[in-house]
């Protein structure tokens, strides 16, 4: 009777350890499967890049400073927006107009206005300080402003304007950036989960050019022109004696000057706008690596805002991951509900089929009772009294055994 | 040994050997293939012009409209009413008066003014100063006081500019005595001064200098860019410089304590400058429209960046409307064969569209004129290295600059007319200011060697460098040559049937005449001596005083002669030549032939890298001189109708290539028969030595020298 009780108790242990062992592996393997397949869109950043210097290219600074403004409207807070602006043309001795930007001849808008936040400024442009943005590989000296933050769950928009060519992009005179060097960062950006959907949109020459390297999923790219194009400038300012803005940004705002932070048009609806003959140039957007339909994909997704609040109790806590995207499941769908009215499109925080199925897979009979178990042993709020009811627990088995020994 | 070297299989030399060899074995008919086709070349150039285009992004020109206010322009109808108001006054007292009311005027502007006091000497002959950067310490004793002149200088700084950098614009203005056209040239230069002085968007300081030209428009300008660019910091330069200037400094220093404007007595400096415009009004003008003529050649051949010409042209051609034009010789517009040529080429372009409609290198016959005469006054002008403005002072400054002269359609004295002639000339200013000061560096994107076949045509370094390459690539093969052939030597071409039997009095013979080429050396370099003695002669006969041009140039001649007779008689006595008389066939004059050649080819290389277009010239007439050259009594002796062909040609060739016969065939075939005057020669070539022309130098030096020994070898008694 006694060998009895000891094969029992022997079996009953390896076989909770080996119940121990399968939970783990199953709690791991659900967090690694949690790729940006899986991951909801929980925030948005933008990078906007104006790549070349000097006077006569003050359109380009004013192209990324439309779009800065642009994308602050549509709901990106100036924390997110990552502003690298090469020279200032605001106060060069040669703008007529002191200390302000157009990108229109009849002056109504002053871009520089006073909430203007540059965070790479002047000669700290270059093609390294860029890819480490990208990348995310600062020195530790570099504060958080200038940094990108982003996260597996973050959409963010990269918009770069110069002078470029066959796959190349000019910084400043003095560096290039080649298609091979932005393909490699969105890799790497890619690898550390940096981003969940990424829209590259280049306003230069060939651009198109620029984007054809790239191989990492879940990146949308847009440009200008294609190979052997130029992109031309819009129209002259004969007060300020330059160009003021490029063809392709000026139809771009266009756009977006008709709609508001909760208008849903879509992307390919943005796409499709650029008629050739306006802009001179083909504008040409590369798909093949991005999942879902254009015109499922609101354009606010890229140029406005999500934003993700994960309440925590104690400000020193670390909160698991899993935990977060949960809430922010929670929240995207209170959020989709609230605005439900306003949006037809498919909520992009709604998984496609693809992942559905490989959740379903996940969750064979035995797991999930384990789950329900290993929730149930997670409710439980007072380890303490767990341990008093074990003892308690432990006197009737002791009696039993007594009596069966004897 | 003779037998091992032949039982060796022989070994081929490499294919670029093969080649020299080849090319050196059939020199006559390379040297006159290369010869033809350098000439047709340079007659091709016209044809070959490309447009011009605005090469630096950053210029944009007329992308700004223009400013300029009518108030702008009353205030300068003012300032030149109020200046012709003095002119019945004497001449001193209206210079000093017209000085003050331009200086009025200007500080009124809120503008920096400052004098600038000169004193004028006129260029003299320094055998040293050629290639040396202007001088600054040069002496200033034995200066007339009455020879000294005041600019006035205008400096507006740059609102937001960081004042490195300006941009300069020159009137040249008799003080006292000056025309309309001139006071007109100060009232469009006033009217943008004016607008400058209200705008935002300067990033350079800009520099009005009005110029002293009772002395010229070139020496204020050149002294003022002296002082400019050597800054006097011990106080005895000024001390020096102001003596002579004390009678005028009351009025400056009344003006000070009056008005306690920015006026200073001192030298003001703004940035480096970027460029610099002189502009100036002609007179009267036969045209049916204002026309704006451009001048843009300096010292030594050097050209403005042809960037600048650029956007003078296509501002005023494109916003202006006015008509602009360059410098042509004008005879050539008339010449039968100019145009029998162009209807060649005409022809020769249509039958080319025929056969591929992608084949676009016709032009018409009348442009095709056109564009020779200008491009032989472009060819001239840089040939002579005398600057043709006040711009060439810049251009020694390493500062680029050309002189705009606008003539206007109609008598100025039309009051609707005269406004809109300043407005028209206003903007222009304007607009090219804008667009230098818009630049972020030096002018350095466009060429700066080129020339102009129209105003907005030109032939770039590229294509040119053609015709001069191919002139002067027969000269080494036919030095080569002539050596190989009058030392026997073997080039492996020929089949030698020579007799391997050598004896040792040949071996003898063979060192000998292998160092045969020291003596031609010898007698060549002697004749160069001879040729720098020469062209330093003229600084002894300037010291001769009253002496015309005329008796200049005999005495000239003359001391010229005689020296090359002394030294004939000192070192070319013919006991030296003793040896090399016995060698057989073509001989000493062969090898001396050979030397002159090679002289000739680096005179002219080195020429062609300081001054490309006397080069050029210079070579079309020296090359076909030193290889057409053959002792005309081996001809005599032949008596055949080439060899009679031969002779004509050489003494043909032989008188045009002498520089003063060369300079009188030219004025006559362009002035008449009747101009000629011995005394012009000398005028001409103290214009040259005068403005430091390298040009006086190549004359002197490579080409008088290179002449005299083809007449010797001419004369060669063989």
């Amino acid at each position: 009777m006694m060998m009895g009780f000891k094969i029992y108790s022997l079996f009953s242990f390896k076989m909770s350890i080996f119940l121990f062992l399968f939970l783990h592996s199953a709690i791991a393997y659900s967090s690694h499967s949690s790729s940006a397949d899986t991951t909801m869109h929980t925030n948005n950043w933008a990078v906007l890049v104006c790549t070349s210097r000097f006077w006569f290219n003050y359109r380009h600074m004013a192209n990324t400073l439309s779009l800065y403004r642009t994308v602050k409207r549509l709901g990106i807070p100036d924390e997110r927006i990552i502003l690298m602006l090469a020279d200032d043309m605001a106060c060069n001795a040669r703008n007529k107009y002191p200390a302000q930007v157009f990108n229109n001849e009849n002056h109504r808008l002053n871009l520089y206005g006073d909430n203007v936040e540059v965070d790479y400024r002047g000669y700290e442009v270059t093609v390294e300080n860029f890819l480490r943005v990208l990348t995310g590989r600062h020195e530790t000296a570099v504060p958080r402003s200038k940094r990108l933050l982003s996260d597996e769950g973050s959409h963010i928009l990269l918009y770069m304007t110069g002078h470029g060519g066959d796959e190349f992009l000019k910084f400043q005179d003095s560096e290039e950036l080649q298609s091979h060097d932005l393909a490699d960062a969105v890799k790497q950006m890619k690898e550390k989960r940096r981003f969940k959907e990424l829209l590259i949109m280049v306003d230069t020459c060939q651009a198109a050019t620029l984007f054809n390297q790239l191989h990492s999923p879940g990146v949308l790219a847009i440009g200008s022109s294609m190979k052997g194009e130029n992109s031309y400038s819009h129209h002259l300012d004969s007060d300020v004696g330059v160009s003021v803005v490029d063809r392709f940004t000026f139809y771009t705002l266009a756009f977006f000057e008709r709609l508001n932070m909760y208008d849903n048009a879509s992307l390919s609806s943005l796409f499709t706008s650029y008629d050739p003959n306006t802009l001179m140039s083909t504008a040409y957007y590369r798909t093949d690596l991005y999942r879902r339909h254009l015109d499922e994909v609101p354009v606010t997704n890229f140029f406005g805002s999500v934003m993700e609040t994960i309440h925590t109790d104690s400000a020193y806590r670390a909160v698991p991951r899993k935990m977060s995207n949960r809430a922010g499941i929670n929240m995207a769908v209170e959020k989709s509900v609230q605005h439900d009215d306003r949006r037809t499109l498919i909520d992009s925080n709604v998984q496609d089929p693809t992942s559905h199925i490989k959740t379903k897979d996940q969750n064979c009979p035995f797991t999930r009772t384990m789950n329900t178990f290993f929730d149930k042993v997670e409710r439980i709020e007072h380890p303490d009294s767990l341990v008093n009811y074990g003892l308690i627990l432990m006197l009737p088995l002791l009696m039993v055994s007594v009596w069966l020994s004897s | 040994m003779p037998k091992t070297e032949t039982e060796t299989p022989k070994m081929k030399p490499r294919p670029i050997v093969r080649l020299g060899i080849f090319l050196i074995s059939h020199s006559l008919l390379v040297s006159v293939v290369c010869c033809t086709a350098g000439v047709l070349a340079l007659l091709l150039l016209p044809l070959l012009a490309k447009n011009t285009y605005i090469s630096e992004n950053a210029l944009m020109p007329g992308s700004a409209s223009s400013m300029i206010s009518n108030r702008d322009i009353s205030e300068a109808n003012r300032l030149a009413s109020d200046l012709n108001g003095l002119n019945f006054k004497p001449q001193d007292s209206a210079a000093v008066e017209s000085r003050r009311i331009l200086t009025k005027y200007m500080s009124d502007l809120g503008a920096e003014v400052s004098y600038h006091k000169f004193h004028y000497k006129p260029n003299q002959f320094h055998p040293l100063h050629f290639f040396s950067s202007p001088d600054s310490t040069s002496s200033v004793k034995n200066l007339s006081c009455s020879a000294h002149g005041v600019n006035t200088v205008g400096i507006i700084r740059a609102p937001s500019g960081d004042g490195k950098e300006a941009i300069v614009l020159v009137t040249p203005y008799k003080f006292g005595k000056s025309g309309a056209a001139e006071t007109l040239s100060l009232s469009i230069a006033y009217t943008v001064f004016s607008l400058l002085s209200r705008v935002t968007w300067l990033a350079k300081d800009i520099i009005w200098f009005v110029a002293d030209s009772q002395y010229g428009e070139y020496a204020p300008v050149e002294a003022w860019l002296r002082d400019y660019h050597t800054p006097v910091f011990t106080g005895l330069g000024t001390l020096n410089a102001d003596r002579c200037v004390k009678i005028d400094d009351p009025y400056v220093f009344e003006q000070k304590s009056i008005a306690q404007r920015k006026i200073s007595d001192g030298f003001r400096r703004a940035g480096t400058m970027a460029a610099a415009l002189i502009l100036k009004v002609a007179d009267r003008n036969a045209m049916l429209e204002d026309t704006l003529n451009i001048y843009a050649e300096a010292s030594n051949g050097q050209m403005p960046n042809l960037d600048l010409i650029n956007i003078v042209n296509y501002l005023a051609v494109h916003r202006q409307g006015l008509r602009v034009k360059v410098e042509k010789v004008l005879t050539l517009l008339d010449s039968r064969w100019l145009e029998i040529l162009g209807q060649i080429f005409e022809l020769l372009g249509k039958a080319a569209r025929s056969l591929n409609p992608g084949w676009k290198f016709g032009i018409s016959a009348a442009d095709y004129i056109e564009g020779s005469a200008t491009l032989a006054s472009s060819l001239y002008y840089q040939a002579l290295g005398i600057p043709t403005g006040p711009h060439g002072a810049f251009r020694d400054f390493q500062v680029d600059a050309i002189t705009l002269e606008i003539s206007p359609k109609v008598s100025p004295h039309n009051k609707a007319r005269h406004n809109e002639f300043l407005l028209r000339g206003g903007r222009l200013v304007e607009g090219v200011i804008r667009s230098i000061n818009n630049l972020l560096e030096k002018f350095h994107q466009s060429f700066f060697l080129y020339m102009l076949t129209s105003p907005s045509k030109f032939v770039s370094v590229g294509v040119y460098m053609i015709a001069f390459a191919l002139l002067v690539a027969p000269l080494p093969l036919v030095a080569a040559s002539l050596y190989a052939d009058a030392n026997q030597l073997d080039l492996g071409v020929k089949n030698t049937k020579s007799t391997p039997t050598a004896t040792a009095s040949d071996e003898l013979d063979i060192t000998f005449r292998s160092w045969k080429w020291l003596y031609a050396a010898k007698e060549v370099f002697l004749i160069h001596v001879w040729g720098a003695a020469v062209s330093l002669l003229p600084y002894f006969i300037c010291q001769i005083p009253n002496c015309s041009p005329t008796s200049s140039s005999v005495i000239w001649v003359f001391l010229s002669m005689l020296s090359l007779l002394i030294l004939y008689l000192i070192v070319g006595s013919p006991s030296t030549h003793v040896y090399i008389s016995q060698s057989k066939e073509k001989g000493e004059w062969a090898i001396l032939k050979s030397a002159t050649i090679s002289a000739v080819f680096i005179g002219l290389l080195v020429m062609s890298v300081v001054n490309f277009a006397a080069a050029e010239i210079g070579a079309l007439l020296l090359v076909p001189m030193c290889l057409m050259a053959q002792p005309l009594k081996l001809d005599m002796k032949a008596g055949k109708l080439r060899s009679f062909l031969r002779i004509i040609c050489n003494v043909v060739l032989g008188f045009i290539a002498f520089p003063p016969a060369a300079f009188f065939v030219v004025k006559t075939i362009f002035e008449g028969f009747n101009s000629i005057n011995m005394g012009d020669f000398w005028n001409w070539m103290e214009s040259l030595w005068a403005w430091n022309s390298a040009t006086y130098i190549y004359i002197g030096m490579v080409h008088l020298p290179c002449w005299v020994l083809c007449l010797h070898i001419l004369l060669h008694s063989c």
